[in-house]
């Protein structure tokens, strides 16, 4: 999308608004954040070794509402770049886009919601953002239901939109504190060809003594296969939670997604794999300040006859407000050495700094990761990045600069830099 | 042409009833904003500070933010929308799932290390063996033709 293409569609937004302003309640506040990105770093360009790229990111959040009751409300959320040295490294990229931009209308009977405009959609089958209408509601004590219909955003750009349509809807029954069971459908059809058609079932179990199934799987009903169950429990016992997990995927109906196949899935859904992931993740609280989380996860292959585990372990220590200290190290193993690696991560973040200090908080993160197959001749890729940031106008303005270093297989010793400055605004109307 | 029509009727019986029992009884009887942390005076990550476990509303605790959620909260999320939706805004969420934007989600928020979002460090070089051992995570996010522009690249 061009600057020009996502600017027209900001001014027909910012009309929306207008128009819409009056019809939301007189208690209606308007909340505005936007966050400028300004970046800077070397890439060598079709005309240039080394040039200077320096991109400006705009992301621009609008949120017009009535926070204390339901009735009419807008959401918009977006982003553009321009390029500051503007040479052609972002020449086949996207320039900005409109990730939402919707009116919303909800009441508290029911808990009916209704959504037009541009939206994500994330329930059940569908993980999709559309241009169309969503709409949700209780059906009852022990029901709710959503439908929505549109295009889906994801095909805009390929042959126009003509014959491009998404719908779909998913049904729940529900007994609080008890179990959540959910059926969702999903059609999707590009260029007036199917590209989608899968229905599912998900749900959560709440059994006694702290123990919870949850899970979902997917049916694709134009390969008439299952392409996916993901189930996992969760349990407690004083400081010590578990959850265990099983995923199996084919391949065929997991990746096949017909009109709407795009590489490297449409390789995979040919190769008629089926992937089976056991595994599990212990965490001990062992008080208020430190956590330790031990992962392990075993990736089996039935067609290639392969498998690889990774194991990982994590201590993190909690402070007041965001303050942590943490490290992780984990181990890809398996029969394929190519596969193989190990990685260290350490990360802080600090923001309980004395008044004295110029700034509000200070982070620094190092991931280490080394491989037992060389890639392009390195067998490691080292990552250091360093962060402040401090807050003023009331905490309306925050600065942030990060700078980050990475020696890899694909840059040698590459130096970045970035400054954010975020600005909230907020007005009553 | 018939499936179309049927498709249309079964469209508009479908929104009769929606509408129909909208009219009913609540069901969770959930708000549709949790009081923000600004005016509760602590970041209200984890449920069971305040509510039960088991709640008569909602199973608080199976949404305790507990120091592994941003690696699991897949399940709940896709379940329970309207409760993610009671804290946070849809733009919280693209940090991390948002294919639509070229930042990838680690670098939008770079000094907040604290949010283990993924894809940390370089990627670019783990992602040729995350992406051979489990492709089916990529998929989520990079499976539909416009996301997947950003693999074609290097993959065609």
């Amino acid at each position: 999308m061009t600057i020009k293409k996502y600017l027209r569609l900001l001014l027909c937004f910012s009309l929306v608004l207008v128009t819409c302003a009056p019809l939301i309640a007189a208690a209606a506040e308007l909340k505005v954040q936007s966050d400028t990105l300004f970046r800077a770093f070397s890439r060598n360009t079709s005309t240039e070794t080394d040039a200077a790229v320096m991109p400006t990111y705009e992301y621009l959040q609008v949120d017009l509402e009535n926070p204390d009751s339901p009735g009419l409300a807008f959401h918009l959320y977006g982003w553009g770049r321009a390029d500051l040295a503007d040479n052609d490294y972002f020449k086949d990229s996207t320039a900005g886009e409109l990730l939402y931009g919707y009116l919303e209308y909800s009441q508290k009977q029911a808990r009916f919601n209704a959504r037009l405009g541009r939206q994500y959609v994330f329930e059940g089958v569908a993980n999709e953002s559309l241009d169309g209408l969503r709409l949700s509601s209780d059906l009852g004590k022990y029901f709710s239901g959503s439908v929505y219909a549109g295009q889906q955003v994801a095909l805009a750009s390929v042959n126009g939109r003509s014959g491009d349509s998404i719908y779909g809807g998913r049904l729940v029954n529900h007994m609080a504190g008890l179990y959540d069971l959910g059926l969702s459908y999903k059609k999707i059809r590009n260029d007036s060809e199917d590209a989608e058609e899968v229905t599912g079932f998900d749900m959560s179990v709440y059994l006694p003594h702290n123990v919870n199934l949850y899970g979902s799987s997917s049916f694709n009903l134009l390969t008439d296969s299952w392409a996916e169950h993901s189930y996992e429990l969760t349990a407690s016992v004083g400081p010590v939670s578990i959850r265990p997990y099983f995923q199996r995927f084919q391949y065929e109906d997991y990746f096949g997604t017909g009109a709407n196949s795009a590489n490297p899935f449409r390789f995979l859904a040919d190769s008629n794999e089926q992937l089976v992931v056991l595994g599990s993740d212990l965490t001990l609280k062992v008080n208020e300040a430190w956590t330790l989380v031990g992962k392990g996860k075993n990736y089996d292959y039935q067609k290639l006859n392969d498998s690889s585990q990774y194991y990982a372990a994590q201590a993190t220590w909690s402070g007041e407000e965001h303050s942590q200290i943490g490290a992780e190290i984990g181990f890809m193993v398996g029969d394929t050495a190519q596969n193989d690696y190990y990685l260290v991560r350490i990360f802080t973040y600090w923001d309980q700094l004395t008044e004295t200090c110029p700034v509000d908080f200070i982070s620094s993160d190092l991931v280490y990761v080394g491989y037992d197959q060389s890639i392009y001749g390195e067998d490691s890729s080292l990552f250091l990045s360093l962060g402040t940031g401090k807050k003023f106008m009331d905490d309306a303005l925050e600065l942030k600069l990060s700078a980050d270093y990475s020696n890899d297989p694909y840059f040698d010793q590459d130096l970045r830099g970035m400054l954010t400055a975020s600005y909230r605004f907020g007005k009553s109307l | 042409m018939r499936n179309k029509h049927m498709l249309n009727i079964g469209s508009l019986l479908l929104l009769l009833a929606l509408a129909a029992c909208a009219a009913l009884d609540n069901g969770m009887d959930l708000p549709a904003k949790h009081i923000s942390a600004e005016d509760l005076g602590i970041n209200p990550t984890t449920c069971t500070d305040c509510h039960e476990a088991r709640g008569e509303k909602l199973a608080f605790g199976s949404f305790n933010h507990t120091a592994t959620w941003g690696q699991t909260h897949r399940q709940q999320a896709s379940q329970n929308e309207a409760v993610c939706s009671m804290c946070h805004q849809t733009s919280f969420c693209n940090d991390c799932h948002n294919s639509g934007s070229e930042l990838k989600p680690s670098l939008k928020n770079q000094g907040e290390t604290y949010r283990q979002t993924p894809h940390r460090g370089d990627y670019l070089s783990r992602h040729r063996i995350d992406g051979r051992v489990d492709p089916t995570s990529c998929f989520r996010c990079h499976g539909n033709p416009k996301s997947a522009q950003i693999c074609a690249a290097c993959h065609g």
